[in-house]
């Protein structure tokens, strides 16, 4: 059977020029509704991409026993080389330890006169391997570290790591729980406007049955309005969204944005940007198929 | 048309054991009173309802049978003119008629040629570019004509065509109805106007409360395509 492609698009926009108030409310809807999502999605990727650049530089260190004789440090260095998951170990003398203190204090370092270096503890700066800085896989290193009995305490941040491993995972689950409802209302809301759409042309529709239209003739117009309206509303949320981003970015306060900028703030990836197009599209379809599978029935 | 029967569910009966035929090339009236089943007969011809029981041959297809799905198809061989004309009021007399040629996937061009053929044939030629709203009663009824025609069925259906128009445009109307069947197109007319029967000689089915009262019985509805 052929479909006319150029004939059903020139009609689909002609209808939707017809019913442009109703067009433009629906187009209106799934916007706002695909800009919640999106800014979740955001939200959820900036923080993804934060915590990434974290756990980067996550770094362990470990303090040694006090009374560790210095002979069994470079055994112990060696030892934690071997280990896997391990770049790069580091010794931190008592000394040198004082004197990074010393430099960080920098004006105030007289705060520190008088403390003798020994009251601080040998320590090891152990660098992971890119594939274990993050929350699950540091956890086995620490754990064959835990295994050496000269060692007296492990530091890396971990509630940190942890919370915002979290945090990252509940916006995930809120952003396609929310997804999901949203979408659902997006499609009763396009399948709505299409059967006000289909009610406001029934004429037209009857006309078309009379002289012979087929049923893809009458449906595909209604299809391709369904997908426009979807991908339109989906591209107006990423326009917004965009522009949000960037309002953002210039109201941050002066103060803040020292700190701020060497966090990277991102507007979502292209593939992100081309999928929520894709699924505005695919939105637009089924709200204009399930309003044709009722008020359609062309068969008679 | 063979024991046609049209039960609505209301218990209403519309039609009631009906046999029918009509020829290719036949022109015939479907008289009766309102409720006498014309517009249900007419609309079970054009598969816009399906009889209770019976079975339906139109145009050398049972369209009652349940494996009959391309209704759209067999729509195509049919004009159907109502009497209320049914045409698209924000549209203009051209785009009209184009509609049933664009329906179908008709090149432009064709359309173009076609419609202003048509138009030329129901005497509207020049009116072409006007809105539908600003015509007479009996030129929207040409339009309509027209529009049924414009796709050359071998059938058509006109169900009370003359009803909103004067005697003078009826008669207008009618002579088109008349060169059509003289191309050999099978015209069934249903009407309630009892002087435009005696005015011309053509076979009369008369209906009463959905039942066959005339002496005239057949089978089947035909025509060639």
């Amino acid at each position: 059977m052929r479909l006319f492609p150029k004939t059903m698009l020139v009609r689909a926009i002609q209808n939707m020029r017809r019913n442009l108030f109703l067009n433009v409310t629906t187009i209106g809807v799934i916007a706002i509704s695909v800009l919640i999502f999106s800014t979740f999605s955001l939200i959820a990727f900036n923080l993804a991409s934060f915590l990434k650049i974290w756990e980067d530089k996550i770094e362990v260190i470990v303090y040694l026993r006090g009374k560790t004789p210095a002979t069994e440090i470079e055994s112990l260095l060696n030892k934690t080389r071997q280990m896997e998951g391990v770049e790069y170990v580091k010794y931190v003398s008592p000394s040198d330890a004082i004197g990074f203190l010393e430099a960080k204090l920098g004006n105030q370092k007289n705060l520190l006169e008088g403390i003798q270096p020994t009251v601080l503890p040998h320590s090891l700066e152990v660098q992971l391997k890119k594939e274990y800085r993050n929350s699950t896989k540091i956890g086995e290193v620490v754990f064959q570290l835990k295994q050496i009995p000269q060692i007296e305490e492990i530091q890396y941040g971990q509630e940190w790591v942890e919370m915002f491993s979290s945090l990252v995972h509940i916006l995930r689950l809120t952003q396609w729980v929310l997804g999901g409802l949203l979408l659902l209302a997006m499609l009763l809301i396009i399948s709505n406007t299409l059967q006000l759409a289909i009610a406001s042309r029934r004429e037209e529709i009857e006309i078309m049955k009379w002289v012979g239209a087929s049923p893809s003739f009458i449906q595909v117009p209604f299809y391709i309005e369904g997908m426009i309206q979807g991908l339109l509303g989906a591209g107006l949320a990423l326009f917004f969204l965009f522009l949000l981003q960037r309002i953002i970015l210039l109201y941050i306060p002066l103060s803040m944005k020292d700190r701020i900028l060497k966090i990277p703030i991102l507007f979502l990836p292209p593939e992100t940007l081309i999928g929520i197009l894709l699924g505005g599209m695919v939105l637009g379809f089924l709200g204009s198929f399930m309003a044709s599978m009722r008020f359609l029935k062309v068969s008679e | 048309m063979t024991h046609v029967s049209k039960t609505y569910p209301s218990q209403i009966a519309a039609l009631a054991d009906i046999n029918l035929e009509i020829f290719p090339g036949q022109f015939t009236f479907i008289v009766g009173p309102s409720g006498s089943g014309k517009t249900t007969l007419l609309h079970i011809l054009f598969c816009s309802e399906r009889p209770t029981r019976g079975q339906v041959i139109v145009n050398g297809i049972d369209t009652t049978q349940k494996s009959f799905k391309k209704i759209y198809q067999l729509r195509r061989t049919i004009g159907m003119v109502f009497q209320d004309f049914k045409l698209l009021r924000d549209r203009t007399v051209a785009e009209n008629i184009a509609f049933a040629l664009q329906v179908i996937g008709n090149p432009q061009k064709e359309i173009q040629r076609r419609v202003l053929e048509i138009l030329e044939w129901v005497g509207l030629l020049g009116r072409e570019r006007d809105s539908v709203l600003t015509l007479s009663a009996g030129e929207k009824q040409r339009v309509a004509i027209a529009r049924a025609i414009v796709n050359n069925p071998p059938l058509i259906l006109a169900d009370e065509p003359t009803g909103n128009l004067d005697d003078q445009m009826a008669g207008d109307v009618m002579k088109l109805f008349m060169a059509l069947h003289q191309q050999g197109t099978t015209v069934v007319f249903a009407t309630q106007n009892k002087d435009l029967i005696q005015r011309y000689s053509y076979p009369v089915i008369q209906l009463l409360k959905g039942k066959r009262v005339d002496d005239e019985i057949g089978i089947e509805v035909k025509a060639e395509t």
